[in-house]
């Protein structure tokens, strides 16, 4: 890493549900993937700013109009809207970096998979202009790259929109490298609330309430303890037993993750999957499920054995993956990827 | 350098090159004929045909009788602007286009509807505009691996009339169209898919399905009868009907792997008014039926969308590959 002092370098994971940023001056920062605008002057007025980010933003939804941008991993479409959060989104984190004035800005930018894919034109250009360097890569790559895990590993990223897998052989990854499933956090929040619902028709509670509870109580397996929440049921506040909805909502997500994992591990050289196998590293907030890397070990087991580990840091994993990528490249490759 | 590094550095590349290739309008690789990697491969494609744009255009250096003249179009850098409609209006029939060996070199993809239209829409609030968008933005990446120019009409969420859509492919000089639509027929029993090409309406329900994707074309009366009467020359139907059936019969192949109720409801003509403005073999598929519970459940799948996508780019590179090498006179 060259010691510009006039150059900042940042990872950035813009994920569907959470973003942060990790910059080269030790700023570390992490916020829930919102964006809201005020609907009107009123509304305006009270939440005296034009524009709120994160939590603050979820907060105050019912007076503003409320984009979170990736759903699905993919800048959603149907509003103009969606490709200026992600842009908002992105200058809010970068202002959280505190750049030094007149300092120039080198942005790694991780994005879903899926986006990447598709959206990867859009997303160039949405971010056009807030950094004076750019490189846009999956975050499943980055995470890898982060943990120096590139040869011989696959990287399982359960985000809120996708999971994202990523199979690295000591190369850049290929499409055939990388798969990506729907099945993913954002999944859990709406099977839980229809399983809910199925049980308590009555009850009322939205969809941030669940997945308030699910990042408290998530879990496969066996439950480390019952999971009971509180919401009004037929006009009366309620504590209610939730732990049978929320195993089995946690485990809808096993069988495709499993059943993919197994196949991209078929498809590795055979020479080479044996190692694979034994270096599988869950990252992304489903990550942190209770009991899922050892659901995973136990699908490997009649396939000879495997080891599933968790990334320490799932909220940091893919920005500072991405501040290693930005910080590794000498500055002859930042030059033609001004953004 | 440790092992480590020098991996690192190389990944690196990796990431730069892929950077690189984001950048607008930047490409690593010229377009350049497959043969000379000595393998038949489908990007072959991308060197092939005779679109009928450039053919078409290929009017303004003939005698007017349909004679060819030694004007060399292959391997220009770009193609030629396709000619205006009056100026194909005398466009000789019957002549076969792969005689010139003229290159595919832009594709114009276009996501059906947009903006305040969103088109068909399912219970769960899935639409047409963004599936059309999104499956387009994936076959726009297939078809750029294979070397290929592509352009879309639409990169988000814009508005745009059949007519603007039209124009902005005669002006990109694009060699084929596709529109990409996704049904919605809640009568039917099963989902099918359908491939359409500038004609006649092929039968009452077709007729339907095309005054609805006609709405807001932005084409005046005058400007309709004008260009239809440039329309049936012959050449650049015929050249449509073959790239609709090769596009439809890689969707049916792929997507039965998946479904196997789909339902092949074949290639059709249909008077769709975004087919008659543009100057090049052109066609709309309707690629899957959003009206379809089960069938809306699978597009909101990225995976369903990927295989679609994959159909798409595989039938246009098909297309390419068999006007490339028609039978016995492969070279």
């Amino acid at each position: 890493m060259s010691a510009d002092k006039d150059v900042l370098w940042v990872g950035v994971d813009l994920g569907t549900s959470r973003s942060s940023i990790a910059a080269s001056n030790g700023k570390r920062h992490v916020i829930e993937s919102f964006v809201g605008w005020p609907v009107d002057m009123v509304a305006k007025k009270v939440v005296k700013k034009p524009i709120l980010f994160g939590r603050e933003a979820l907060e105050n939804r019912t007076m503003l109009e409320l984009h979170r941008p990736l759903e699905r991993g993919l800048i959603k479409e149907g509003s103009a809207r969606d490709e200026e959060a992600v842009r908002e989104l992105l200058k809010h984190l970068l202002g959280l970096a505190a750049p030094a004035k007149g300092q120039k800005i080198h942005a790694v930018v991780g994005v879903p998979a899926e986006a990447l894919r598709v959206s990867r034109q859009n997303l160039r250009n949405a971010v056009k202009g807030l950094a004076d360097s750019l490189m846009i890569v999956s975050e499943p790559f980055a995470v890898a790259y982060g943990m120096e895990a590139l040869l011989h590993t696959m990287i399982i990223d359960i985000g809120a929109g996708t999971t994202d897998f990523c199979v690295m052989m000591g190369r850049f990854p290929s499409e055939d490298d990388q798969r990506t499933l729907t099945h993913a956090g954002d999944s859990v929040d709406e099977q839980l609330v229809g399983l809910i619902k199925a049980r308590h028709p009555s009850g009322r509670f939205s969809v941030h309430m669940v997945r308030e509870w699910k990042e408290k109580s998530s879990f496969v397996g066996d439950p480390p303890a019952p999971v009971v929440v509180k919401f009004p049921v037929s006009g009366k506040r309620a504590e209610v037993d939730i732990t049978a909805e929320m195993k089995r909502a946690c485990e809808s997500l096993l069988p495709p993750i499993t059943e993919t994992m197994l196949d991209l591990l078929s498809r590795v050289e055979p020479e080479f999957q044996e190692k694979v196998q034994q270096n599988i590293i869950l990252a992304g907030g489903g990550s942190r499920i209770p009991g899922f890397a050892a659901a995973l070990e136990k699908a490997l087991a009649d396939f000879g054995g495997g080891r599933v580990r968790a990334v320490e840091d799932p909220v940091f994993a893919g920005s500072t993956g991405s501040l290693s990528i930005a910080t590794d490249a000498p500055e002859s490759d930042w030059e033609p990827l001004s953004a | 350098m440790t092992d480590i590094a020098h991996l690192k550095r190389e990944i690196l590349r990796g990431v730069v090159r892929d950077n690189l290739d984001l950048v607008e309008g930047r490409r690593r690789e010229p377009l350049r004929p497959i043969q000379r990697r000595g393998r038949p491969l489908l990007l072959a494609g991308a060197l092939v045909v005779a679109p009928l744009a450039l053919f078409l255009s290929l009017n303004a250096f003939t005698t007017g009788k349909g004679e060819r003249t030694d004007v060399v179009v292959v391997g220009a850098p770009s193609a030629p602007a396709a000619a205006p409609v009056e100026a194909v209006l005398p466009a000789p029939k019957g002549m076969e286009p792969s005689l010139f060996r003229l290159d595919v070199r832009t594709v114009v993809l276009d996501a059906g509807h947009g903006g305040p239209d969103p088109g068909a829409r399912t219970a769960a609030g899935l639409t047409e505009k963004e599936i059309t968008l999104d499956i387009a933005r994936r076959v726009r990446r297939m078809l750029t691996a294979a070397k290929l120019t592509v352009s879309m009409t639409r990169d988000g969420d814009a508005a745009l009339s059949l007519r603007d859509r039209a124009l902005f492919a005669n002006g990109r000089k694009g060699d084929l169209f596709v529109s990409i639509h996704v049904n919605s027929m809640p009568m039917a029993d099963a989902p099918g898919v359908e491939t359409f090409f500038l004609g006649e309406a092929a039968d009452a329900r077709v007729e339907r399905l095309a005054g609805d994707e006609n709405r807001d074309s932005g084409y005046t009366l005058h400007d309709f009868r004008r260009l239809l009467e440039g329309v049936y020359t012959g050449v650049r139907q015929n050249e449509s009907r073959t790239l609709a059936a090769s596009v439809q019969e890689s969707l049916v192949a792929a997507l039965r792997a998946r479904n196997p109720k789909l339902e092949n409801r074949g290639v059709k003509s249909a008077p769709f008014a975004v087919l008659v403005g543009t100057e090049m073999p052109g066609i709309l598929a309707e690629v899957s039926c959003l009206s379809q519970p089960e069938e809306a459940r699978r597009l909101a799948d990225p995976a369903y969308r990927q295989a679609i996508a994959r159909a798409l780019a595989d039938g246009v590179l098909a297309y390419a590959e068999s006007r490339n090498h028609p039978a016995g006179k492969r070279s």
